[in-house]
């Protein structure tokens, strides 16, 4: 056998290859196994060949896709809603002091209440459907964006702030220049874990919510028809755009401005 | 000190005063936004009557089940994911691709093999706590300051004693803190669980049954109590852990409070 490094190249890409997919092949065996000698009938413990065939059918049809697609753009809508007022609030809180010592303890007593608790009241308030979806997600995104970016603001160097202002920055200039970029981490972090709960809350919103269309709905309605080769199908697309969120959106964010500018390390 | 009670009562009584003008102004009916004078005998009546308590004994034997469960597989995993590269290896690309997956996804699921009840409920909890245990007890781990580990060697120390005293109290700041990530997620996913998995007990189901008989003072309450406990947990019970260990050990600084 000839050491080339193509053969070295491949040898390494099957290696790791390999190590790869070793973890979810014992799992699929485990599943399979399961799924035959186990106690469940298949309709509720399906074998992987259902699953796939599932979600093929889905994909080529379309009904995946669409649902998808409405679930992303009710995401998109709430977070921008808990985006906006959250960064907002969170900078009047670090820039205000009067505003902090108002805002701080009705923050704290409503961060740790799950967002999902508020869904049957919003319901009563908003009716079903996509309004009291979005509200909600909006609601419970935009607590961390709050807590981050108030601590963020905090947590810029005084240092940096009496540079610049020794240096003749206008009150606009320092927010522009040194609070906003300085509190950017902190804001990028708030902004990541607020669309992690977004997306949390908004699957089990839109099974309590009823929307026509949507990933949450799609699992949800799959039970009544014991289809759950559906609902695995589902949730697999639903941890597939999860994965996509994170990986995409956000690590792609961070190193443009952040890593760039040289305040995080990656 | 002084300015946070201030600051504390200010800002509770304006949003108690936003909230009255909120039911009062008829943008929607009494019955759906109740005014204080309703909402407060409503939890009155609760913690009177002995019901509160019993929902909340209820949803925390769920959690406690569900959290331990979670601890007793997530740290030894986590420990040996960071202890041998196999381990990370294998159990890494199945946590990557799980964790991203909100737990409420699995209630449908979980229901049909669980049935509905504890079971589910306990599952479901299980499912949110473990990832972040494991990945917090990896990172801390592997976290553990290499020279504490040569110096102990170097003082003869070795396996199960290397590993007893200065790996685990090392990485323990880690477990905590996903311990704390892991009781945030849990208690989400109880509250949803509750709700769609539905019992006869327990905070979510009470919101989610309050509905049907428009009880929306019964609502608030419960939201309040959930609020309270949440924060209490967090506050109470996490913090007074580790100012009990690693606080004591020296190795992070404990907020003030």
């Amino acid at each position: 056998m000839f050491r080339t490094p193509t053969a070295r190249f491949l040898r390494r890409a099957a290696l790791a290859f390999g190590q790869l997919a070793l973890p979810f092949a014992v799992v699929a065996i485990l599943w399979e196994a399961f799924a035959i000698f186990g106690p469940f009938p298949p309709r509720l413990f399906p074998r992987i060949e259902t699953i796939v065939s599932a979600f093929v059918r889905l994909i080529v049809t379309g009904v995946l896709p669409l649902h998808a697609f409405e679930t992303l753009l009710r995401l998109a809508a709430g977070f921008l809603l808990g985006a906006v007022v959250g960064v907002t609030m969170g900078m009047l809180m670090g820039r205000y002091r009067w505003v902090e010592d108002l805002l701080v303890p009705v923050v704290s007593v409503g961060n740790p209440i799950p967002g999902l608790a508020y869904a049957p009241l919003f319901v009563l308030w908003f009716g079903l459907g996509n309004l009291p979806a979005v509200l909600l997600v909006g609601f419970s995104a935009t607590f961390p964006v709050v807590v981050n970016t108030w601590t963020g603001v905090k947590a810029v160097k005084s240092i940096w702030i009496r540079a610049a202002e020794t240096m003749g920055a206008t009150d606009r200039q320092l927010f522009r220049k040194v609070v906003l970029p300085g509190a950017l981490p902190y804001v990028l972090t708030g902004l990541r874990l607020g669309l992690a709960r977004a997306w949390r809350v908004l699957i089990a919103v839109e099974m309590l919510t009823s929307v026509s269309i949507g990933l949450g709905w799609l699992i949800f309605g799959a039970r009544e028809f014991l289809n759950t080769d559906v609902m695995l199908a589902g949730i697999a697309v639903i941890g597939l755009v999860g994965l996509g969120l994170e990986k995409l959106v956000f690590e792609r964010v961070e190193k443009f401005t952040v890593v760039r500018w040289g305040m995080l390390e990656r | 000190m002084k300015r946070f009670v201030v600051g504390s009562v200010a800002s509770f009584g304006l949003a108690a005063l936003v909230w009255e003008v909120f039911a009062r102004c008829g943008l929607f009916s009494p019955a759906l936004s109740p005014s204080l004078a309703v909402i407060v005998p409503a939890l009155v009546r609760m913690v009177v009557s002995g019901t509160i308590f019993v929902h909340i004994a209820y949803t925390l034997y769920r959690i406690l089940w569900g959290l331990g469960l979670a601890a007793l597989v997530g740290v030894p995993v986590g420990i040996l994911m960071g202890r041998f590269k196999a381990a990370e290896r294998f159990v890494l690309p199945l946590v990557s691709v799980l964790s991203p997956i909100p737990s409420l996804a699995w209630v449908p699921v979980f229901i049909l093999w669980f049935g509905l009840g504890d079971a589910a409920s306990v599952a479901l909890v299980f499912y949110a706590a473990t990832f972040p245990i494991i990945l917090n007890t990896w990172t801390g781990v592997r976290s553990v300051n290499r020279v504490w580990i040569r110096a102990a060697e170097t003082m003869g120390a070795a396996g199960g004693d290397l590993f007893r005293k200065v790996v685990l109290p090392g990485s323990f700041p880690f477990v905590i803190a996903g311990l704390r990530q892991a009781f945030a997620r849990s208690w989400i996913a109880v509250v949803g669980g509750e709700m769609i998995a539905a019992t006869s007990w327990g905070l979510g189901w009470v919101i989610f049954d309050s509905k049907e008989f428009l009880r929306t003072d019964v609502m608030l309450s419960t939201l309040v109590v959930i609020g309270i406990l949440g924060l209490g947990f967090e506050r109470l019970v996490f913090q007074a852990v580790e100012r009990r260990t690693v606080g004591r050990w020296g190795m992070v600084r404990t907020a003030g409070t």
